[in-house]
């Protein structure tokens, strides 16, 4: 469809602005060396117009609501919109983060409730709500144990991370400053435990989990793996990609783990708004608490404020974290209850081994266990006849469905043809099982009709873009001809 | 529970068909020792009309910020937002979306960054733009890394007159990088640039120059960006108040080799701080070392024009331990109503709106001097300025709280020595007769 600029007419306006009733010209006020000598090229258009573009741009959209959207990793649960309706209240939205501290009591309280209510569900003694995503939190979560060992008089330089692990570990890592050793995955999918106890070492800050790990197992042998890493010094962050399947049933700190963080848009139901904004959290153990980003909020009697920790790690971001999001994931606690907390957990891991129970015989799991919270199958048996993943999950569409996330983890022994399908529970047995007859039926179509695999998706405004072209000859902006 | 679908019975069904007796079966690889025994001890589980109450509450003890206009910015701004935004960000084919891996069920988000890195050219002059980082802080933060990458050095040299939580934010990030980070002072509120060539050596990797500064001056840009280029380092501006692109010269033109900033001004609401949206922006040259998300123009199979994410090979889910950053979330929601913020407004809307903050706060600077209570040193501004007064705090506040309006920043808690001067932000949402009150409380 048009670009907004294709759709510009000289002179047209969408906006309205009060009467200037001041004295004097621009030029009066900005010197010359600063001042641009013509207008900046933005479009020109009506209010309506705008109107009808997003609303034609949202139609070429899929969300949650619209229907299943089973990525793995991701967990794109329901989002109430009661959150919704919460989080826009004026006083939230229109309040400024240099107001003084007296004008936001109601959101310093939110902020120490919701800190409370994680301290509880994850077992650890104080949380930072400043992160923007849970990569942002990951990031903190290293830096606190850099700092931790700094302070020690004793830096680390080495960071443990199985090769199963999302992107964001080794990433954050580096971005921390630590040299990324790989710890190999075993024959069921857990951490190689051999292999863990040769890298450890003095010169090895720990090792970052994610637990379910990110082939939706439970990594059985958690304990050893602690004593493992804290025998040497060692710290352990808990990735809290996962925590969808622990809720009420495995506390993190209860567990070993001296750092974790949790997307709050994933587990505690904030949407992910096309990418973000999401909210990150991070917990640590007491040893841990002076190394966090400032500010924390405390309760000071009679009045929340701000506090400073005393050897804290700095700033991540501006301000305060992301506050209206927040806002969101308290709400959403506070309806669930402790025993809703559970139930949550407890319907998505039926619900993801009801998938893999179902599906295995047509999409080979990698391994023969109970999921948790998700299940990774493959499309590898359909290369045969020429179907990869790819069009596997391209063919999803047309029957309506978000594809799961493919691809990944993307290591031997999964032959890169990895599926994986995390269902969350919201989803209801009538949507899982027209998604598991869904893939059966696409299972024989790969056989019989391959080519209406590769050619999916029939039904959408474009299909299968050319990435190739995009990144060799990259176009990011409009040019008018 | 409202939020779950599945019955009990329907549980119990599925169970049967997983071929197991209880749901204890299926999580027997948690040890029983590390099961979580007693039950949560958090609030709830309330009713929808409960849950409306309560949060009410809590948001009932803030000020009543529908009635107050802040006199404050510092990084973040009160412009109003056209209802047509509300009514964008509320279609839940945009919010309750995901990042846009599956390009057939995400053309509406992608289309709308590809808009947005063509409106950020349009103001920066740039052509290779990530249009979402976490904030202005955090994309800051980033372009340092980002000038680190590209010149092997890591001396960095900042003028003091970036925001202090941006500074603070530049400095958690090059941490574990073995960096020296040097400030430049500031003379009559704005960067010293006499004091720059002593501080500039060829071991710098970039100079950091915000502007409008902290203190909302104008600086000369061009002249840093020659100086930064004269010791072979690289020149980032930094553009907190990004309206002020409207009228002012890009930062392309002068001379700058990277811009990061902080969209909030464009249609998002203060919320306390965020979620706001922050950019970067650079030269082709550059681009594959940009971290976070692009989009760009292609075709689909049958040569229609489509939109894809692209250049992901710097990514970290591709490249792991070598990408360009860890971003993997980013605020694409805001994109919208930045994209829907420029296209109403557009060319004629944003220069006159632009125009208006600049006079009113012109305006109010110069009526408060006249009051005899305020001094200061004259300055190109663009909708902030600093003053020093002989009103005690309190009094200051009380007065302004009594017409509604949040008073403005005290900046002896970032700058020592400035002990009785505020920072003052004015903005489109102050008439002139909201600034003649301002005038009349503080001027008795």
């Amino acid at each position: 469809m048009k670009l907004i600029y294709e759709k510009s007419v000289k002179g047209r306006i969408g906006y309205s602005l009060r009467k200037d009733e001041f004295e004097g010209s621009i030029e009066d006020f900005i010197p010359e060396y600063a001042l641009s000598k013509t207008k900046k090229e933005l479009p020109e258009v009506s209010e309506v117009d705008v109107v009808r573009h997003f609303t034609r741009l949202s139609k070429l959209n899929y969300g949650v609501d619209d229907g299943f959207y089973p990525l793995g990793s991701c967990t794109m649960k329901y989002n109430p919109k009661v959150n919704e309706y919460l989080a826009t209240l004026d006083n939230f939205t229109q309040a400024h983060p240099f107001a003084h501290i007296e004008f936001v009591q109601g959101n310093l309280r939110l902020m120490f409730e919701l800190e409370e209510a994680l301290k509880e569900i994850t077992g650890m003694d104080r949380f930072t709500l400043m992160p923007s995503a849970g990569a942002h939190g990951e990031l903190v979560g290293v830096l606190i144990m850099r700092k931790y060992f700094e302070d020690q008089g004793k830096p680390r330089s080495k960071m443990l991370i199985p090769d199963s692990a999302h992107g964001t570990n080794p990433a954050s890592s580096a971005m921390a400053g630590f040299k990324v050793v790989e710890v190999k995955s075993n024959a069921v999918g857990n951490v190689d435990l051999d292999d863990l106890k040769a890298k450890m070492d003095e010169d090895t800050a720990g090792i970052m989990l994610t637990n379910p790990n990110t082939v939706g197992l439970f990594e059985r042998q958690i304990q050893e793996i602690a004593e493992v890493v804290h025998s040497k010094g060692g710290l352990l962050y808990y990735d809290g990609a996962n925590l969808n399947a622990l809720l009420g049933i495995v506390r993190p700190g209860d567990a070993g783990f001296d750092v974790v963080h949790l997307n709050l848009h994933k587990t505690f139901s904030t949407p992910h708004g096309s990418g973000g904004p999401g909210a990150g959290a991070v917990g640590v153990k007491k040893n841990l608490v002076e190394f966090l980003p400032s500010p924390l909020v405390c309760n000071c009697g009679k009045y929340f404020g701000l506090e400073e920790p005393r050897k804290s790690i700095g700033r991540v971001k501006a301000f305060f974290g992301n506050f209206t999001v927040l806002v969101k994931a308290y709400a959403w606690i506070l309806s669930m209850g402790p025993q809703g907390l559970k139930e949550v957990s407890e319907t998505s891991i039926i619900n993801a081994n009801y998938v893999l129970a179902k599906l295995k015989k047509y999409y080979r799991p990698a391994y023969d266990r109970f999921c948790m919270h998700e299940c990774v199958l493959t499309g590898r048996d359909y290369k045969e006849y020429g179907v990869k993943t790819l069009d596997i999950a391209k063919r999803l569409i047309d029957y309506g469905f978000h594809p799961p996330t493919i691809y990944f983890p993307h290591f031997e022994p999964y032959a890169q043809e990895t599926i994986m399908v995390e269902p969350t529970e919201s989803e209801g047995k009538e949507t899982i099982d027209e998604f598991i007859n869904v893939m059966i039926k696409i299972s024989e179509e790969a056989k019989t009709n391959p080519q209406l695999l590769k050619e999916a998706p029939h039904i959408t405004y474009v299909s299968r873009p050319d990435e190739v072209k995009a990144n060799r000859e990259p176009v990011l902006v409009y040019k008018e001809k | 529970m409202r939020y779950i679908s599945n019955t009990k019975e329907q549980l119990e069904e599925m169970l049967k068909e997983i071929g197991v007796s209880s749901f204890e079966d299926l999580i027997r690889d948690i040890p029983q020792d590390l099961r979580y025994k007693s039950n949560l001890k958090v609030k709830g589980p309330l009713s929808e009309e409960e849950l409306i109450s309560y949060i009410k509450s809590i948001e009932q003890e803030n000020a009543d910020f529908a009635l107050l206009k802040p006199l404050v910015g510092a990084g973040a701004y009160k412009h109003f937002v056209p209802s047509v935004i509300k009514t964008i960000l509320s279609r839940e084919e945009f919010y309750t979306a995901y990042t846009p891996y599956q390009p057939e069920l995400a053309q509406g988000t992608l289309q709308t960054m590809f808009e947005v890195q063509t409106h950020l050219s349009r103001l920066t002059g740039f052509d290779a733009i990530v249009p979402s980082i976490y904030d202005g802080a955090s994309a800051t933060a980033e372009a340092v890394l980002m000038t680190m990458r590209l010149s092997g050095k890591n001396r960095i040299v900042i003028s003091k007159l970036l925001h202090p939580q941006y500074i603070e934010t530049i400095k958690t990030y090059v941490a574990p990088h073995k960096t020296e980070i040097v400030e430049i002072p500031y003379n009559d509120n704005l960067t010293d640039i006499n004091a720059v060539k002593d501080l500039m050596n060829n071991d710098t990797a970039v100079l950091v120059i915000q502007s409008p500064n902290f203190f909302g001056g104008i600086e000369d840009v061009e002249a840093f960006s020659k100086l930064a280029h004269e010791y072979g380092a690289l020149s980032l501006q930094v553009v907190v108040e990004s309206l002020s692109l409207a009228l002012l010269k890009s930062p392309k033109d002068l001379g700058v080799d990277i811009v990061s900033g902080e969209a909030q001004s464009f249609g998002i609401d203060l919320n306390f701080g965020g979620p706001y949206n922050g950019y970067l922006a650079t030269k082709m040259d550059f681009v594959r070392q940009l971290p976070g998300r692009i989009a760009g123009e292609t075709v689909d199979r049958n040569g229609k024009r489509a939109f894809v994410m692209t250049l992901r090979s710097r990514e970290q889910d591709i490249k792991r331990e070598k990408a360009t950053s860890n971003l993997c979330t980013s605020h694409n929601l805001n994109l919208y109503a930045i994209d829907a913020y420029l296209s109403l407004f557009g060319k004629e809307g944003l220069y006159d709106l632009a125009t208006y903050n600049v006079k009113a706060s012109h305006y109010l600077r110069s009526r408060l001097l006249q009051t005899g209570h305020f001094k200061g040193v004259e300055y190109p501004f663009f909708n902030e300025f600093v003053l020093e007064t002989d009103l005690e705090e309190n009094v200051m506040s009380e007065r302004l709280k009594s017409i509604n309006v949040i008073p403005p920043l005290k900046l002896s808690t970032y700058f020592e020595g400035l002990v009785n001067s505020y920072l003052f932000a004015v903005t489109e949402v102050f008439s002139k007769d909201d600034l003649d009150r301002i005038v009349e409380v503080l001027g008795r």
